[in-house]
């Protein structure tokens, strides 16, 4: 694998992040303390509430916690982050702390703008328009795999427009992830094997964005390490507390890695194959994934061989040193591989997925911008459709 | 060929004439709606006494009002566009990728992201036909 002499790039990733077995209750408190902050909203959903996963969370935070927004439905709307702001206004917060997954985290980043701001999140639709930092975010998420914990991206919907809206802020990334494996251990296998393809997607995908960078890539391959040997071993047992906290840090280290790198074919097509027939994002991407990566490496491109060859390493499927082409169809093969091994769905029928379906999510996907990232140039609707009909 | 100096309206002129004439933008174009300002932040140091804005539209394919023109009219735009001379001039010579540089926060976008990645392939083709105009830049003049 090699990059161009003229490479140019930045490398973001300003999240602290605290790892450890019951580091949700034990380190939370001194966390808020060195950001100089002392009242905090927390930030979740009825499904956390009900699992009991905020539960000694709050009452850790005692009097430092001033208040609990939980009205977040799954996909969060501008409505949603407005009232929360409103909520945490009138409270007098000054930190915010979100227990929950994607959802719930992007909640809480939009709030932290309206902190700062003022106004409606509708009023900031775009990239980069902050000038300073915003309200302090501490993430404790209770999935390993949307890696949103160190992204500055957030996704909300906006009713009025009827479709979702993306907020980039580097200003905006949460000052700390705290990452405790014990929150995971109740997540069921499907969700498990899906959230952990998710993650596994992130890394490979940002290894074969043309904007791939050295510690990107750094992120990714260590990521993909993780997810191949630990994502299995929480499919055998889901109370591996070892399993789980080496596959939540493949998922955050796989964040850092798109969050700088961008993502390519795979998400176009997942997130398309999503709107049009509801297919969960984590399971589009998984079965999605190494149909993409035959894809990209049947045109025989050196550079894709090169890294497929480097990921081949990192799943344990080849050495250093052996045949790039090789080594290159071993990944892709070992990606189909660890689908079944984690017992993982195979196809897209699986989830209703029909060819009227698939015909308009290829024109979809031709449209997405991820699509622009994949390393290997897509001109053709049909070259999409074909890779849908394989798994479907 | 004739040259023009960036950020006038002979140059804004030529950078419409060669969208225009691109049968390949008509098409990539066909679904985009609306117009983006450009604004180009002052940089004395780089012959850019002034910020520059610039108002572009566009329309399924066709292309409308291409002008110099006031904060106001900038700030109308479907989508507004901030940034410094220095990154401008880099996304025009194709030595940054604009994508890139919106990720990396060397661009400001304030407008619907969305629509802009759904249709980043008009954005990349209106840039490519952009590095097709002789441009002479303030600081290398």
């Amino acid at each position: 694998m090699a990059y161009d002499s003229d490479l140019s790039f930045v490398y973001f990733g300003p999240t602290k992040v605290v790892f450890g077995g019951g580091s949700s209750t034990s380190e939370l408190e001194s966390e808020i303390s060195s950001l100089g902050c002392s009242r905090a909203i927390v930030v979740t959903d009825q499904g956390i509430i009900k699992a009991g996963l905020s539960e000694n969370i709050i009452k850790t935070l005692g009097d430092k916690c001033v208040g609990v927004f939980s009205d977040v439905p799954q996909d969060t709307g501008i409505d949603v982050v407005n009232r929360g702001a409103a909520f945490a206004g009138e409270k007098g917060a000054d930190i915010v702390i979100s227990i929950g997954g994607g959802s719930v985290i992007d909640t809480a980043k939009g709030m932290c703008i309206l902190l700062t701001e003022g106004g409606s999140l509708a009023d900031y639709e775009g990239i980069q328009l902050l000038t300073r930092p915003q309200t302090p975010h501490i993430v404790i998420p209770t999935t390993a795999g949307t890696g949103s914990e160190v992204t500055w991206i957030a996704v909300i919907y906006d009713k009025e427009k009827g479709q979702k809206i993306l907020i980039v802020e580097s200003h905006n990334a949460p000052r700390v992830a705290i990452l405790d494996p014990q929150l995971t251990i109740g997540l069921p296998p499907l969700l498990t094997a899906s959230t952990g393809m998710d993650a596994m997607t992130h890394a490979i995908e940002a290894m074969t964005s043309i904007q791939r960078e050295p510690l990107s890539d750094a992120m990714a391959l260590h990521a993909i390490r993780l997810l191949s040997t630990w994502l299995p071993e929480c499919l055998k047992d889901g109370r591996d507390l070892k399993a789980r906290g080496q596959v939540q840090l493949a998922a955050t280290m796989a964040g850092w890695a798109f969050g700088n790198a961008l993502v390519g074919l795979v998400h176009a097509m997942a997130q398309s194959v999503g709107a049009v027939a509801r297919v969960p994002h984590g399971v589009a991407c998984g079965i999605l994934l190494p149909w993409c990566m035959d894809f990209n490496l049947s045109d025989g491109e050196p550079e894709t061989i090169a890294i497929y060859a480097t990921v081949a390493e990192a799943l344990g499927l080849s050495a250093r040193g052996d045949d790039p082409g090789s080594s290159a169809a071993a990944a892709v093969k070992g990606s189909f591989d660890l689908l079944e091994e984690i017992g993982h769905p195979m196809k897209l029928s699986e989830f209703g997925v029909t060819e009227e379906h698939i015909t308009e999510a290829a024109d979809l996907s031709m449209a997405d911008g991820a699509i622009i990232n994949n390393i290997r140039y897509v001109s053709e609707k049909d070259e999409v459709l074909d890779i849908y009909r394989r798994a479907l | 060929m004739e040259a023009y100096k960036a950020f006038t309206q002979e140059w804004m002129d030529a950078w419409k004439e060669k969208i225009a004439g691109s049968k390949e933008y008509r098409e990539i174009a066909k679904d985009w709606e609306g117009s983006v300002s450009i604004t180009v932040n002052a940089d004395p140091s780089k012959n850019i006494p002034q910020t520059v804005y610039m108002f572009t539209d566009y329309w399924h394919g066709d292309v409308n009002e291409f002008v110099i023109c006031d904060a106001a009219k900038a700030q109308s735009a479907k989508f507004i566009m901030t940034g410094d001379y220095a990154r401008w001039k880099q996304v025009a010579k194709k030595e940054l990728d604009a994508t890139k540089a919106l990720m990396q926060g060397k661009l400001k976008l304030k407008g619907d992201l969305t629509y802009v990645v759904r249709n980043i392939k008009t954005v990349n083709k209106v840039i490519d036909l952009l590095t097709e105009v002789d441009t002479i830049f303030p600081d290398d003049v």
